[in-house]
């Protein structure tokens, strides 16, 4: 019997799992845990996706978030990006311009949730780089998960649409320290004083320009293919696509332009554009893998490296933005349940935190190394908890529609 | 709808007295979100940072979220109605604008799914939900309701059934709800269809003195189905707390110009009733009334009206542009008559705000652009 030429033929024994079989098994774990948390405990389903990427981190499979480059980064990006611009449609410039205590309560949250947490890293004996950078990249609302769990939840009203809004904004200040703490570290590194100033600026002037090409390629798109179709979406992500490129070529920020074209797509024309949520099917499972890779990024010692430290921080953050909301909501036009529930629904952290981190490492390896223990187990635990506390605002102001 | 279930079987309150011919004006609106301009249940937060000072009349809430109901207070005409609407309107606009809200006449939303309705948390709107299930979620329409002061209750049971040939006018002029659910119906006014659902509504009684309706009224509560005069919801009806007929068939129409306009033709044709006496209501008017109104319903102006009297037939446009002939005198009494020939211009050529809505989505083919624009013309 010609044993040899048939075992060339068998697979191996035992069988040698490949990195594709056990991206296969986190994306179907991924689906099943989702959805089996959203029936059966009403739990958020990227809560599902989140810990799905932990649990296989666990285990051995795991991204480093800080290693986060190349393919990988151009995927989490874009996922970003559909998120983000997506975002930038639902921030109403009009509405900032009627209501004033709306832009009063976005820098009093802001800026009492940084100098808490400046103030904690630095009576802990952190070192004044360190502080400002972990302060920086935890300023602000996770974009991700607030348009995540609205959408999923279907939630309208006022504690949603505030939600968004404080959420935009915090993220272009976070965008906007980052570069300022950026110019800041290359000039103490040894750079000129012009760079710590000409960066900042170059960057949000550079991302707001093509974020205004962006929006008006994607009106053309709406106005000439029907948004309902596969063909439409394709060409929306095609173009964010195409934008994220531009960014790379121009070293401009990937956060602040597609949310600088939602904002101006929002604002410029009167016109509504009703777009798919997170522009269809296709940006839906970019999103869904987006908090899958989260998850993988975040290991199951992560939450606890940080040690009471984070827990702390995450403690002071959360107070901070409660606080601010609170003080303010009664002027600005809620009631107090529903100016706490806004403060608490500011609560998550996760995709925008990264790439800021990943943005900070780029500039300063060792900052980011000193930073990642208490920043990684922050966003870890602010990732878990985060669309819990969303879900839970939006549904004890009886804002949730499912 | 009823105020408290606890009051049951009490006896039909007395009428109170009111001056002959005052007017009152009830808009219920709808308010929309100004991304996509779907309905908002949003009426709890207007009404919370609404600045009530020197704000005529009264703003309240109704049975779904997503519904505000504006009231003036009792006006003798036309200028004094329009002039409160207005302040209303510019009252419950400024706390739209901070709340990032949209308001706008028409009697349907366009598109809304109404399984996405919220009951208003409040009692009262509890029990009705409980009482008719999906129907209160589906009874999310707009409409407008005008009373007339009467200075006793016959004069008032007169009146209504003096009217009831000229509810097709009303129905055809405030016709703004040509889209429901995101579909175009056919019909002028869609909105109406929806109340006829509800086991009270339709057409009062025909009894004239007071003595007999409250008869009628007491052999009802016997039956354990009315409690009180709110439980019926007729197109027209005693409002025996006012001292007031309540003329509750029109849609609410796209601008307040229209809505004040159409309380004053109510008013102007009332006045020609009282005081030339043309006809006696009769139960045969009756005969003719739910042709007469699906008509009005389904193809506003261009309708069939068949005369109670005379059973001639003609259509709503030519019997309203007749009514106003005989109707002037009595307009330009009350200060009405530009409002009222508004009106009829309106009949005879530039068509009802239901065929502006559907110029519009031909053009658009956008019912959220629809909606926005409706909001436009609400704030004038």
């Amino acid at each position: 019997m010609p044993q040899n030429s048939i075992a060339a033929l068998l697979p191996a024994w035992p069988p040698q799992p490949e990195a594709l079989l056990w991206i296969a098994l986190a994306v179907v774990a991924t689906g099943l845990v989702g959805e089996f948390g959203f029936r059966a405990l009403r739990l958020p389903r990227v809560t599902g996706y989140f810990v799905v990427g932990v649990v296989f981190s666990a285990f051995g499979f795991d991204l480093k978030a800080t290693q986060l480059t190349g393919s990988l980064r151009t995927v989490f990006d874009l996922a970003l990006s559909v998120l983000l611009f997506e975002l930038g449609t639902r921030v109403n410039l009009r509405w900032i311009r009627a209501n004033p205590w709306l832009p009063a309560t976005s820098l009093l949250e802001s800026a009492l949730a940084f100098c808490a947490m400046l103030a904690l890293l630095l009576y802990t004996g952190a070192e004044l780089a360190t502080a400002m950078s972990v302060s920086v990249i935890l300023l602000s609302t996770s974009p991700a998960i607030v348009m995540r769990v609205v959408s999923e939840f279907r939630a309208h009203g006022q504690v949603t649409e505030r939600l968004m809004l404080l959420c935009a904004l915090n993220t272009v200040y976070a965008v906007l320290a980052a570069k300022v703490l950026q110019g800041w570290l290359h000039h103490s590194g040894g750079g000129s004083d012009l760079t710590a100033l000409a960066l900042p600026l170059y960057v949000v002037l550079g991302s707001t320009a093509l974020g205004f090409v962006l929006a008006l390629s994607i009106r053309w798109v709406t106005r000439r293919f029907n948004l309902a179709d596969d063909n439409a979406v394709l060409l929306l992500l095609g173009m964010l696509m195409l934008a994220l490129a531009l960014v790379q070529i121009g070293r401009f920020s990937p956060l602040l332009t597609p949310l600088a074209a939602g904002i101006v797509l929002k604002n410029n024309w009167q016109r509504p554009i009703v777009f798919p949520r997170h522009l269809g099917t296709a940006g839906g499972v970019l999103v869904a893998m987006l908090f899958l890779a989260t998850g993988m990024a975040a290991s199951p010692q992560q939450f606890v490296a940080g040690g009471l430290i984070a827990v702390a921080l995450v403690a002071v953050r959360t107070a901070a933005k409660i606080f601010a909301t609170a003080s303010l909501g009664i002027p600005s036009g809620l009631s107090m349940r529903q100016a706490v529930a806004l403060g608490v629904a500011l609560a998550p952290v996760s995709g925008v935190a990264f790439a800021l981190t990943a943005d900070l490492q780029a500039v300063s390896p060792d900052l980011a190394l000193q930073a990642s223990g208490i920043v990684f187990s922050a966003i870890a635990i602010l990732e878990l908890f985060g669309p819990l506390a969303v879900r839970w605002a939006l549904s004890r102001c009886g804002e949730t529609g499912v | 709808m009823s105020e408290a279930g606890e009051r049951r079987r009490e006896p039909l309150e007395a009428f109170a007295q009111s001056r002959s011919l005052t007017l009152g004006v009830e808009l219920e609106l709808q308010i929309v979100n100004t991304q996509d301009y779907d309905l908002s249940p949003s009426a709890a937060d207007l009404l919370r940072v609404l600045k009530r000072d020197r704000m005529p009349g009264d703003v309240k809430p109704e049975i779904t979220s997503s519904i505000v109901e504006i009231s003036t207070g009792i006006c003798e005409d036309y200028d004094c109605a329009l002039s409160q609407l207005r302040a209303l309107r510019d009252a419950l606009g400024a706390a739209a604008s901070r709340m990032n809200l949209g308001l706008c006449g028409g009697g349907t939303h366009p598109f809304q799914q109404w399984s996405h309705q919220k009951i208003y948390p409040a009692p009262r709107f509890h029990r009705l939900s409980e009482m008719y299930g999906y129907l209160s979620k589906q009874f999310t329409v707009f409409g407008q309701h005008v009373h007339i002061g009467c200075e006793n209750p016959d004069e008032a049971l007169w009146l209504l059934h003096s009217l009831s040939p000229y509810i097709p006018h009303l129905i055809a002029m405030s016709a703004s709800s040509p889209f429901v659910q995101g579909v175009d119906t056919g019909y002028n006014s869609a909105r109406l269809n929806s109340v006829s659902a509800f086991p009270l509504s339709g057409r009062a009684p025909f009894v004239l003195s007071w003595d007999e309706f409250g008869k009628f009224f007491d052999k009802m509560t016997r039956t354990g189905v009315v409690e009180s005069m709110k439980d019926f919801y007729w197109d027209v009806r005693p409002k025996p707390e006012f001292g007031t007929i309540e003329v509750r068939v029109m849609d609410t129409p796209l601008t307040l110009e229209k809505a004040a306009g159409i309380a004053a033709y109510i008013q102007s044709v009332a006045r020609w009733l009282i005081e030339e006496r043309p006809t006696e209501p009769a139960e045969d008017d009756y005969l003719v009334y739910t042709f007469n109104r699906f008509q009005a319903c389904r193809f506003g102006f261009d309708g069939v009206y068949v005369d109670p009297k005379t059973a001639v037939h003609r259509t709503i446009r030519e019997d309203i542009l007749a009514t106003m002939d005989r109707i002037r005198p009595h307009a330009a009494a009350l200060g009405a008559l530009s409002a009222c020939e508004e009106l009829a211009e309106d009949a005879r050529t530039r068509g009802s705000d239901a065929s502006w809505i559907r110029d519009q989505f031909a053009n658009e083919r956008l019912l959220a652009e629809v909606v926005r624009r409706q909001t436009l013309r609400w704030n004038g």
